[in-house]
This record gives structure tokens, C-alpha cells and sequence, in this order.
């Protein structure tokens, strides 16, 4: 059985603090063992100003097995698969103590983004753009930032789709529709 | 934290300093468990976390360990003291989980309510199993009383309001039990209080200068005669640095006298490395266990009297505890003479019987996986120890691998070591497959 408690108990620190650390854990669902979190992309790396989600299953084991950890935004890293979102990281594996919590490992992972380690990684194609073409490699992890890891503003969204030549009551009205979900809103406005 | 009992029952929850909180479960530490690196965690906590195949790490610094420490009686009294609330709630819960799996951490009321009402000095450091001269003489305790109530009253720590109730004139009257005394918290050795407290495998806590002699490599306590395995034990910083507040001056002053004692008698070093050199069991290695080789690893079982955790070497098995998770004492410990209860609160006693029991075999292993789910796993590197000999005898019973495994789901396909092996491998691919490129 999973710790509830402990959890629970988690999640209450995990929040508490989210001011400072900018890490937040928030139920998926009704079940405390599906779960997600929330890292800002450090300052100072490609991934800075992006929101990553990353998507965590508690197994029964937990705490003594460590927690399924998964980005579920898309993200260009050695260590992280940019098809799965699977994360290379020891603490997430043999390495997992049941002293580290949520909290921890997603701090661990926000230090992974910013320290990437291309000799052992998760995905080829990106730790071998890393090692040979760096300046390639920023510019697609910072594409992908802007592109997935970005969540705008409802004004934010409404003046994009403007831009692109809609009116703003149509914009506003699809958006709303939509639920403020710019690519649907644009697929519609293209069909409509 | 207020003498009458009226106030507590007002109060929620107590508020739990961190560093009595446990790292595992995040609660108040119930039954602690103090491991070598001098770090704490609850008894079952500690169980398990511990490595059912091979050594443990300590959940906190990652030092190895073999051995199931004994519950710090000393410490959980102190606990027990000090947040009565959160201590009972955490009783309760405790026993209903045990109660449904039916494996029990180790029980000491007798020693509660020996400690509530007594007059006398009563030392957690002298467990019933101890000698009697480790018990303090009432000469001893009338010279520290004295000494120590000026340093109590001029305390300036922020347990201030706690420290008023330190009051040592009733120290023989109060019926309260939620008073820190002095005499809760002395060396069995040296009878004063504790200074860079160090708990042993057996759950006993001296000073560090009392028990470690240089001279001597090995470090057995000197109340119930445990050797105390891996070297030297660290310092329990949580224990010392509440002393520190509990008592500022009067562990000022013990810290001053043993820094002259010290530098009289103990050489200014003293080697880490060589201290950890001395009496530990031998490595175990799971590659020369899968080829066979190395020594007999019994996995998921522990010595009851030494905490080993699994059993290296020979396994004897009593035949006449009835409890769910047996009794069993590893080679050492069966020949020697102590006798100790066992770490799950088992009923054994001297007259009972004992069985050598053969590890499981890493073929043995093997064969009692489902072939279907070899199958979806592809665990090739197993199927190599998939050969003809089916014939071998599993050992029937080995009720003790269920409590300290988790529950999955695949574990309960098969139970005892074959359950658990599987289910590290079935994990081990996983991690393979996600990260087919890191290797």
C-alpha cells in the first residue's frame, strides 16, 4: 500500500513553500497516487521562463520504491526522451532513498535541466547534438521551451491570434469555446 | 508543554520539531532505530527500507549497514515524554498495522510504567538484560541532582517554559511523566550525562569516550555484551544537540572536562578508516552469488539477535516459535551464549530448538518464476539459469520476506524470495528498457 499519510503529508509541505521554490505537486485525479508537478525551467538555461509538467504514479511500493516520475511537456534534454518524456536520473532508480520525497526528486530534476549529463543519456539524438553542435542544441531547447513549456495569459493568447489576422470578438468568443485553448481555438478559426 | 494532562487533551497534535520527525514516514520517530552513521528513523521504517538481497544504506547518507539496529529505548522514552499526544496516536496506529500484518516491533510497557512511578533511578541504558552494576548507585544520583538544578534553572534555551518543569526537588514526587530529568538521559558507564551520545546495535546509548577505546577495535557495549558491528558507531548529532539545549551548561561542562580527559588519555586522531576496518562481514557480491560462488546469503531473513539483515552464512532456524515471522539467528550468534529477546516481540526462550536451514539457491530461485512472465520480461540474463535441474527442493516456508516487502501486485504471484527477486528484476528491466541508450 501506498503511505497516504505520508503523501499527504508531502503535498501539504510541497505547497506551503511553493513561493520560494516554485515547485508544486497537484492531485491528477481523485487518486493521491496519480499526481503532478510543476518545475520553472532554472534562469540561465535554455528551459528559463518555461512551466514543465511532469507527470508522477505512485506505485504501492512507495515510499520505499521511488515514484514514476515522467515529463508530460515536451522537452529537449540528453537525459530526458523527447518522444516519452522518460527521465535518465539515479535517484529515480537504483539510487532512490525513501528519505527523498516528491519535493526532492523534482528539485533533482530541475537541477538535471540545468546540468545536463550527455555521457549518460536518455536520448541520443539530443546528447549528440549537445556534444558536437551546442549552438544547435540551445537553439532547439529553447524552440521547445517557447513552443510546449509556455502557458500565456488570456491576453497573451487573445493578441496572438489577433496578430494572425482574426478579429478580436471572434478570437475572444472561439477562445472562450475552446476553453482559452489557443491551438484548438486556431483550428477552428481557420475552419470557420 | 504544560504538567497537566487537562491542557494536552485540548491540543490536536503536538508540534514536532523536524529533527524528531521521521525521514521515512514523515511522523513523530515511534520506536526509534539509531544505525551506525548516527542517523534516526522508526523501527519499521528502517525495516523496510532495508535491503532484503544485500547490504542497506542509511536512508539519509547512504552509509552501508548490515544490521537491524535494536529500538533506542532511551530515545523512544524521551519521545514518549515529550509529545505523549502524537506518541499514543502513532502507538495506535502502529498496532492496528501490525495487527493486520501480523508481525510486531518489540514491546516495553513494563518498562513505562516502571519509569512513571518509580522513585528510583531508572536507566534506559540498564535494559532488563543488562548487568546489574550498570544501574546507578543512589550515592551517584544524589551528587548529580545537586550539580546539575543550578544549570536547569538559569537555562536560556527556548524550551525555557519546558525547562521550569525540570524541577528536580520533585524529581521523586511528581507523578507527571512529561518531565526531561537528567537521570533520563545518563551514560551507563560513566553515570553522568550523556556527552556525544552514541547508540549502539543494541539500542543502548553511552558517551562516545566511554565506549570507544582506541586501543580496542572492537566496540561491544558493556551492558548486554552486543558487539557492535561496522566499525565505530558515529555520534547521534539529534540526541547530542538536544542535550546541548536541554542542558547548556551542564553539557559545557562535560564538554570541557572531556576535552582535558581526552587530551590526557585519547591520541587527538582517531582513524576513521581504521575504525571502519575493524570486524565486518564479509562483502556480499550478487554476481558471485548468481554464479554460484561467495558465501550462503539467506535473503529476506535476519539474525534476531544481531539485526543481521539478510543472514550471511548459516541460518538456524528455531522450530518452536509459532509467531508468523519466525526466529532465526545467524552462525555467530547461535553459538554464542547471549540470549536476547527477538526484534519482532517473539516468545522464544532458551529450551527452544533450533533448525540449520540451506539458502535458496539461485536456480531454485528461478524456477519458481512464472515462465509466462520470464516471457513478456525477456529477461534473458535470468533464462541463462533456467537449465534442467527442476528436481532441487525449495525451502518451504519463509514467512518473513512478506513484512518487509511492499505489496505489489507481482509480489503476491509468488511469495518469499522468489517474489522479491522478480520483482527487483522485473524492475531492473524496466529501467533497461527506458534508458536503452544510457549504457
Amino acid at each position: 500500500m501506498v503511505d497516504l499519510a505520508r503523501v499527504q503529508k508531502e503535498l501539504q509541505e510541497c505547497n506551503r513553500d511553493v513561493g520560494v521554490s516554485g515547485i508544486s505537486v497537484t492531485l491528477k485525479g481523485d487518486s493521491l497516487t496519480h499526481l503532478i508537478g510543476t518545475i520553472p525551467g532554472p534562469l540561465g538555461t535554455p528551459y528559463e521562463g518555461g512551466s514543465f509538467k511532469i507527470d508522477i504514479t505512485l506505485t504501492d511500493g512507495y515510499p520505499f520504491e521511488p515514484p514514476k516520475m515522467r515529463f508530460a511537456t515536451k522537452v529537449w534534454h540528453p537525459n530526458i526522451s523527447s518522444q516519452s518524456g522518460a527521465i535518465c536520473l539515479d535517484i529515480l532508480k537504483d539510487q532512490w532513498s525513501p528519505a527523498l520525497t516528491l519535493k526532492t526528486a523534482l528539485l533533482s530534476i530541475q537541477a538535471l535541466l540545468s546540468a545536463p549529463e550527455p555521457d549518460d543519456p536518455q536520448d541520443a539524438v539530443v546528447a549528440q547534438q549537445y556534444l558536437r553542435d551546442h549552438q544547435t542544441f540551445v537553439g532547439t531547447a529553447r524552440y521547445w521551451t517557447e513552443t510546449f513549456a509556455k502557458t500565456l495569459g488570456t491576453e497573451e493568447k487573445i493578441q496572438k491570434l489577433v496578430e494572425m489576422g482574426f478579429p478580436e470578438a471572434q478570437v475572444r468568443s472561439t477562445l472562450e469555446a475552446t476553453g482559452w485553448d489557443e491551438n484548438m481555438a486556431l483550428e477552428k478559426l481557420c475552419s470557420g | 508543554m504544560e504538567n497537566g494532562q487537562e491542557n494536552h487533551e485540548n491540543i490536536q497534535t503536538e508540534e514536532i520539531p523536524d529533527e524528531f520527525q521521521c525521514c521515512v514516514c514523515l511522523e513523530i520517530l515511534y520506536k526509534p532505530v539509531v544505525l551506525g552513521c548516527g542517523h534516526i528513523a522508526c523501527f519499521w521504517c528502517i525495516f523496510k527500507s532495508m535491503n532484503t538481497l544485500m547490504e542497506s544504506n542509511c536512508p539519509i547518507c547512504r552509509h552501508p549497514y548490515h544490521h537491524f539496529p535494536n529500538v533506542c529505548r532511551l530515545m523512544h522514552f524521551l519521545l514518549v515524554k515529550l509529545y505523549p499526544i502524537d506518541s499514543a496516536r502513532r502507538e495506535k496506529q502502529v498496532a492496528e498495522e501490525e495487527k493486520e500484518v501480523g508481525y510486531f516491533s518489540p514491546q516495553f510497557d513494563d518498562y513505562l510504567s516502571e519509569s512513571c512511578g518509580k522513585t528510583d533511578l531508572v536507566l534506559d541504558t540498564a535494559s532488563p538484560h543488562s548487568i546489574p552494576s550498570e544501574k546507578c548507585g543512589s550515592a551517584g544520583e544524589g551528587e548529580h541532582s545537586s550539580a546539575v538544578f543550578p544549570s536547569i534553572s538559569s537555562s536560556e534555551t527556548k524550551e525555557d517554559a519546558m525547562s521550569k518543569n525540570l524541577n528536580f526537588a520533585d524529581e521523586h514526587t511528581s507523578a507527571s511523566s512529561n518531565q526531561v530529568l537528567i537521570t533520563d538521559l545518563l551514560c551507563g558507564i560513566c553515570k553522568l550525562l550523556l556527552y556525544r551520545p552514541v547508540v549502539l546495535n543494541c539500542g543502548h546509548v553511552y558517551c562516545e569516550n566511554c565506549v570507544i577505546n582506541p586501543s580496542d577495535k572492537l566496540c561491544r557495549c558493556p551492558g548486554c555484551q552486543l558487539e557492535h558491528p561496522n566499525g565505530y558507531p558515529n555520534v547521534c548529532l539529534v540526541l547530542e544537540h538536544f542535550l546541548e539545549e536541554q542542558f547548556p551548561k551542564l553539557y559545557a561542562e562535560r564538554k570541557s572536562a572531556s576535552v582535558e580527559r581526552s587530551a590526557r588519555q585519547i591520541p587527538a586522531t582517531r582513524d576513521q578508516d581504521e575504525a571502519a576496518g575493524c570486524k565486518s562481514l564479509p562483502k556480499f557480491d550478487l554476481s558471485t552469488w548468481l554464479t554460484g560462488g561467495g558465501p550462503q546469503v539467506h535473503f529476506g531473513v535476519g539474525c534476531d539477535y544481531c539485526g543481521m539483515y539478510p543472514i550471511v552464512g548459516e541460518r538456524y532456524k528455531c522450530k518452536d516459535c509459532k509467531e508468523k515471522i519466525g526466529f532465526d539467528l545467524c552462525e555467530g550468534c547461535y553459538k554464542s551464549s547471549s540470549k536476547l529477546p527477538g526484534r519482532f516481540n517473539q516468545q522464544h526462550t532458551p529450551e527452544h530448538q533450533f533448525d540449520l536451514i540451506q539458502p535458496l539457491h539461485v536456480r531454485n530461485v528461478v524456477l519458481r518464476l512464472q515462465p509466462e512472465r520470464l516471457e513478456e520480461d525477456g529477461s534473458i540474463g535470468l533464462l541463462e539459469y533456467i537449465d534442467e535441474d527442476s528436481s532441487v527442493e525449495v525451502e518451504p516456508q519463509h514467512p518473513e520476506e512478506d513484512s518487509s516487502e511492499t505489496n505489489s501486485p507481482r509480489d503476491n504471484l509468488r511469495d518469499g524470495q522468489a517474489g522479491n527477486i522478480s520483482s527487483n528484476d522485473t524492475r531492473e528491466d524496466q529501467g533497461g528498457r527506458e534508458s536503452a541508450n544510457r549504457d
